[in-house]
């Protein structure tokens, strides 16, 4: 698995736009001074009057998106992630949500991937606050081949959506194959505890199920690309099979996919859930895979939580 | 059908008017004064401006509108009545329990309305989206956008107004309804925003009317747009309750609960008025 291709995110974000816009004339583009780190580069050289250069406003960015879409267009626009949810979270909220309008919201670098920028930069909340929004999709997909998929995905779903990705390069391993909202899958099979990853976590995951292999215990490993709306029956059905979930995300642990996790599971099929993610405090900053690792959140860490889980500890 | 001169267009706001404190008696209370305070205005962008049609409320080629100010939406509602787009019981439905007119306006409930407006700050932005989204299509279609100059203390309005000059929108047109009052007191006192100068800093071409004249605001929307390239700003100077002769200019009546003393007074003024303003 160490030698698996990697691609960067935000370059098949943006490549995967183009190719829509190829193909759906509906398509712009907004950017708030961040069209080129989005890797919408080539959309604004190709289709300048598709693409909306907004400034350094993500509000009236969000605001205008959603009158675009009144119109028949589908906006697409990507910033840094807290800029395009907690910043403008009023706009997302109403002129997104309640009016029901077709804009996809993208936030790029998300999680602590600007991890050397701080807390400002970091967005650790954003599956909490989008997927508290009525009828707003949050997915997180796990790789490039998932990414390049979810735009389509994305684009073809009529109705707001918010996607989060990150920076770091990500190694391929699901399936080049079209992206279902909502469902989550089943990466691989397990009978003692079961594994639930989103985003980059994902394939941290697998490789952690590997290990606990060596030491006996046989994970079943979820991923799980949409936040919202969560994949009930996947989650119930597993926490039946294995009697216990652990879940992994690149998120604040309150509000996050533990915590819908957790609620499938109190409902459907109570059993014991442990929860792996970032504290609920501002991360610190430093290099992205220190602070992971800082707080458990790598192949290893994610093995250790699963052992004392599976062990009855804490 | 030629335009309706300013006598019609005076009897049909009078008609508006009337509808306003029908809606109050069904609920009981409402945002008075700014409905009030824009109804001339907003009888004037139906009946003169804009091309809509009842029938066809979602037609691809109509003018858009926005009413920036949610909370002014009885004077949206009595115009939507008064055009047609609804039958006039829905007017006694104010207040009720999933009423299709609720206390800010929702395009899902109500044909007409194109915007869930409420939060202040919002509708700016929206209608400059609807209006790069009509000119990319290459429709002649107008966006008009109604705000509040309370509401101008949102940073997020700047962001637009700025936005609007850079694309060179001049298929939109903003009405600031200033009637000067907010819920705390005189809108100058409290953040005084001076709308006229402001705007035109921020590029847009400006002028100042009385809005409760269909006079003025109907030269003003005959030489639109201001200026080539430029998005259009009317700093329309209007009173707050206008019509409501006890309670004009006065800033606790921007939400009225009338006593039903008040509320028969204030149906008797605008009975009275309709029979003067008929042509």
């Amino acid at each position: 698995m160490n030698t698996l291709q990697t691609r960067d995110p935000r370059k098949e974000f943006g490549a995967a736009v183009f190719a829509a816009a190829q193909k759906n004339p509906a398509i712009v583009a907004l950017s708030a001074d961040s069209g080129g780190s989005s890797g919408l580069g080539e959309f604004q050289k190709t289709w300048p009057d598709r693409y909306f250069e907004l400034g350094i406003m993500e509000q009236a960015a969000t605001g205008v998106a959603s009158g675009l879409a009144t119109t028949g267009k589908i906006p697409v626009f990507c910033a840094i992630a807290p800029f395009v949810t907690s910043r403008p979270y009023e706009m997302v909220r109403n002129d997104c949500g309640y009016m029901r309008q077709n804009v996809k919201i993208v936030g790029r670098n998300g999680g602590i991937t600007y991890s050397d920028l701080g807390s400002t930069h970091h967005s650790l909340e954003d599956f909490a606050i989008m997927g508290m929004i009525p009828g707003m999709v949050v997915l997180c997909p796990q790789d490039p081949n998932e990414i390049k998929n979810a735009v389509d995905a994305m684009i073809a779903h009529n109705g707001p959506v918010y996607m989060r990705i990150g920076n770091e390069p990500l190694p391929v391993f699901t399936e080049d194959k079209p992206f279902v909202i909502g469902r989550g899958a089943v990466l691989k099979e397990g009978r003692d505890l079961t594994i639930v990853g989103t985003g980059t976590l994902s394939h941290p995951a697998l490789l952690a199920a590997r290990e606990l292999a060596e030491k006996g215990i046989d994970a079943e490993v979820i991923g799980m690309p949409t936040i919202s709306p969560i994949d009930e029956a996947l989650i119930a059905a597993s926490a039946e099979k294995t009697g216990r979930v652990l879940t992994v995300e690149e998120h604040y642990v309150p509000g996050g996919l533990g915590s819908i996790v957790a609620a499938v599971c109190a409902q459907n099929h109570p059993v014991p859930v442990k929860m792996l993610g970032l504290p609920k405090a501002y991360a610190g900053s430093g290099p992205y895979k220190d602070i992971m690792r800082y707080y458990g959140l790598d192949a290893g860490g994610i093995a250790k939580t699963a052992m004392g889980f599976c062990a009855g500890r804490n | 059908m030629g335009k309706p001169s300013i006598k019609e267009l005076g009897y049909t706001a009078a008609l508006c008017r009337r509808k306003v404190l029908r809606m109050i008696e069904a609920g009981g209370a409402g945002h008075m004064g700014g409905a009030m305070s824009c109804i001339d205005i907003v009888t004037a962008l139906y009946f003169y401006a804009m091309n809509l049609d009842p029938a066809n409320p979602k037609m691809p080629e109509r003018d858009r509108f926005v009413l920036s100010a949610g909370h002014k939406c009885m004077a949206q509602y009595a115009v939507l009545c008064q055009k047609g787009f609804f039958d006039e019981k829905v007017l006694d439905s104010y207040g009720s329990l999933n009423s299709k007119i609720p206390g800010h306006p929702d395009m899902y409930k109500l044909p007409g309305v194109e915007a869930n407006t409420g939060a202040l700050g919002h509708g700016l932005s929206i209608g400059l989206g609807m209006a790069l989204g009509l000119r990319m299509d290459g429709a002649k279609a107008k966006t008009f956008v109604v705000m509040g100059d309370g509401e101008l203390a949102e940073g997020s309005n700047w962001e637009a107004a700025a936005a609007a000059a850079q694309f060179k929108a001049d298929n939109l047109a903003v009405f600031v309804d200033c009637n000067g009052l907010q819920i705390s007191g005189k809108t100058r006192d409290i953040m005084d925003m001076n709308p006229a100068p402001r705007f035109a800093a921020f590029g847009w071409a400006v002028r100042e009317i009385d809005g409760n004249s269909m006079d003025e605001i109907t030269a003003a929307l005959d030489a639109l747009p201001f200026a080539e390239g430029k998005p259009s700003l009317i700093a329309a100077h209007t009173v707050k309750a206008r019509g409501v002769s006890f309670a004009e200019g006065i800033a606790k009546y921007h939400y009225w609960k009338p006593s039903a003393e008040e509320l028969q007074k204030a149906i008797a003024e605008s009975e009275k008025k309709i029979e003067e303003a008929k042509p």
